[in-house]
């Protein structure tokens, strides 16, 4: 006999549960599909692969369009559509019990189901997870499935293998750490992903899938909350989604004359915008909406400018993804050194200058050169 | 007019961010070895409930779950003019999660209540999910508003100014309702002297401070403890990784005057590409 042959593989503890499917909600304003529901079947496709279960999508709202369409061409094999007039604006109550009659009718519950981390998913995904006393982890970075051995703790009744687990990632409380979550024990296993943490395929207009209305009851008790008025704003000037380059600042910054500084390096580049640590936004030198990490927006420019910020976790899963990464601080020893490409240690208030002195001069040298061939 | 509101606050002490905590192995915090902070999301809940209060000639009772020392946010509360407060304090609630915090919180809420109206802080700063609230509501059935940046009381109903994705949002909600509430609110107000003189006597009066100040554990308000701590959270932290390099080394600048590292840079990468010109 050999070795192997020996020890019998371990069998996974709910190995004879049924695997339910993966279930992403898909979120309309107005009418408008959100992209993060798109983004979230990005990593359910991979999900739901490794499952080998299929990957569905749930829409709620009035006069959908063709947005059934569309989750199928980025990735859902079924789409289960809601339509009616009250559930054209999100509210909490509605959307809830429909989601909540619709999993409660299903064969298999959904192994996992996922939700954005926007005001809406926020809202939702606690309701869900509150009903069907399941987990629920927030603000995911990264998602996996795979084995956990439990291994005691509080409650030895749990001990043993599980297998495909819904592994939801985040960084966590204190610095450089990364923390994976689990809920094995109860489906659907839930988690939320901020906008623009997670990438959607390449639509295929070709995909065929399945769409299916689903039914709408709604009780008297979920009228005790009604919507007024929703107003869309202007966007203002702060494009850290689109921008080529993001010069951004932290606590190093020390005042919020620092992110004026910042504004000026920004001014030299063609498609540029200011980005902020948390800890800058927290002390009020620079509003929320450009606060770059995990409570933050994720960004992926060509190129990041980190000035006086020290690289924290939650703040490095925002922007690890940028081709260039170029940090100024005064620190060697700072975090940020790790991961970024390139490092200036010195002084903000040297250097950002300095910057921008050298990059106009580049710029009226290369106006000359046009000029002169003109 | 509305009649005088039960106005029910949850706040909680969370180990302050400007120092650094501890995490133990399993992945929970090390909250002893942590300085405490009340959460400064708490601030402005506090503050909504404190208008709430004034507005229609309430009570608020403050309640927060968590190890003995949080005594001191309630007492921070009472000098900001809260009437009550209540702390579940219990060794089986350690490392609960959202979920199993959130049913441990509601059966408090069951056995104190009725409320009228419950704010809580939009998230913490540990924990960051802004889950709990929501979960309560789901507990006991309630109408929520969320990311509440401002409101009034007319007419017997919650007139509600909330932040939606890309704009904001006005609902008007039924009593009861729980208003979980943005740092877009009103801050807090400086301390009540009433508040201030109350609290200097409580700390010097044990027998006075127990009539402000109750600590409760999961048996008082019949809690089942398998609901609660690590035997009743669904989610466990199974693994913790220290985020190892990525990409390739970073190439270190340094030593050598400002001009030509910053020179460097401008050499060394295609940042000139992006140049507006
Ligand atoms: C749950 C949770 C979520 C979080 N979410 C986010 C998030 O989304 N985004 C985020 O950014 N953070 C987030 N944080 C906070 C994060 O942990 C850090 O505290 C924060 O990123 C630190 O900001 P900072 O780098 O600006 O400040 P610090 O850590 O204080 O660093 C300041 C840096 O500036 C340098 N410096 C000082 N003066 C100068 C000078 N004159 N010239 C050059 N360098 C100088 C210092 O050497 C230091 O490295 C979160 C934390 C938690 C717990």
């Amino acid at each position: 006999m050999t070795e192997e042959a020996k020890t019998p593989p371990v069998v996974p503890i709910n190995a004879n549960q049924p695997i339910g499917e993966v279930l992403v909600f898909a979120e309309q304003i107005l009418g408008q599909l959100q992209p993060v529901g798109l983004e979230l079947l990005g990593a359910g496709r991979d999900l739901a692969n490794k499952l080998e279960r299929p990957l569905t999508a749930i829409v709620l709202g009035h006069n959908l369009g063709d947005i059934p369409k569309t989750l199928i061409a980025y990735g859902a094999d079924k789409v289960y559509v809601a339509d009616h007039p009250d559930l054209e604006q999100y509210r909490t109550l509605p959307y809830r019990r429909v989601i909540c009659n619709w999993l409660e009718q299903m064969p298999v519950e959904p192994h996992t189901m996922l939700l954005g981390s926007t005001t809406t998913g926020r809202d939702l995904a606690p309701r869900i997870a509150a009903h069907f006393k399941t987990g629920l982890t927030a603000d995911t970075t990264e998602l996996d499935v795979g084995d956990y051995e439990h291994k005691g703790g509080a409650d030895p009744s749990k001990i043993g293998l599980y297998a495909n687990c819904l592994y939801a990632i985040r960084p966590s409380f204190g610095e450089s750490l990364k923390a994976r979550i689990l809920g094995p024990w109860k489906n659907p296993q839930m988690a939320t992903t901020r906008p623009g943490v997670m990438i959607p395929l390449k639509p295929d207009w070709e995909r065929q899938g399945e769409i299916v209305q689903i039914p709408v009851e709604l009780d008297p008790t979920d009228y005790r909350l009604v919507v007024k008025e929703t107003f869309q704003e202007v966007k203002k000037g702060v494009n850290l989604a689109d921008a080529d380059v993001i010069v951004s600042g932290g606590y190093g910054m020390a005042n919020a004359e620092g992110f004026e500084l910042l504004r000026q390096l920004a001014d030299c580049f063609e498609n540029a915008a200011v980005g902020a640590s948390r800890k800058a936004v927290d002390v009020g030198w620079i509003p929320y909406i450009h606060q770059i990490g995990q409570t933050g927006k994720t960004v992926r420019p060509k190129v990041y400018i980190a000035c006086g910020i020290s690289g924290a976790i939650q703040h490095r899963v925002g922007m690890q993804n940028a081709d260039l990464i170029i940090a100024v601080n005064k620190d060697p020893d700072a975090p940020i050194f790790k991961f970024a490409h390139h490092g200036i240690v010195g002084d903000v208030y040297q250097v950002v200058p300095e910057m921008i002195r050298q990059l106009k001069q580049n710029q009226s040298a290369t106006t000359k050169e046009v000029s002169s061939v003109v | 007019m509305s009649g005088s509101l039960n106005i029910l606050v949850l706040i909680k002490q969370v180990p302050d961010t400007s120092s650094k905590a501890g995490l133990n192995p399993d992945g929970t915090i090390d909250r002893a070895k942590a300085k405490r902070m009340l959460n400064p999301f708490d601030r402005f809940a506090l503050q909504a409930a404190l208008h709430s209060k004034k507005v229609t000639n309430g009570k608020v009772t403050a309640l927060s779950m968590g190890p003995p020392p949080a005594v001191e946010i309630l007492l921070e509360a009472i000098e900001h003019g809260v009437d009550k407060g209540f702390l579940l304090s219990d060794r089986r609630l350690a490392a609960s999660d959202t979920l199993a915090t959130a049913y441990a919180l509601h059966k408090v809420i069951q056995h104190l209540g009725p409320f009228d109206l419950i704010f809580t802080g939009l998230q913490t700063t540990d924990g960051d999910t802004a889950q709990v609230g929501p979960q309560i509501a789901e507990r006991l059935n309630l109408p929520q508003v969320t990311y509440c940046e401002d409101f009034s009381i007319e007419g017997g109903k919650l007139h509600a100014r909330r932040i939606v994705e890309g704009g904001h949002q006005t609902v008007v909600s039924e009593f009861p309702a729980l208003v979980t509430v943005a740092n877009a609110y009103h801050h807090l107000e400086y301390k009540t002297i009433r508040g201030a003189r109350l609290v200097q006597e409580l700390q010097r009066n044990e027998e006075l401070k127990a009539q402000y100040i109750q600590t409760i554990t999961l048996d008082d308000v019949g809690a089942d403890p398998e609901l609660c701590g690590l035997k009743g959270s669904p989610t466990i932290v199974a693994h913790t990784d220290k985020v190892g390099q990525i990409g390739g080394r970073c190439v270190m600048h340094q030593g050598k005057s400002i001009e030509m590292l910053v020179n460097e840079i401008a050499a060394g990468t295609n940042i000139k590409e992006f140049v507006r010109q």
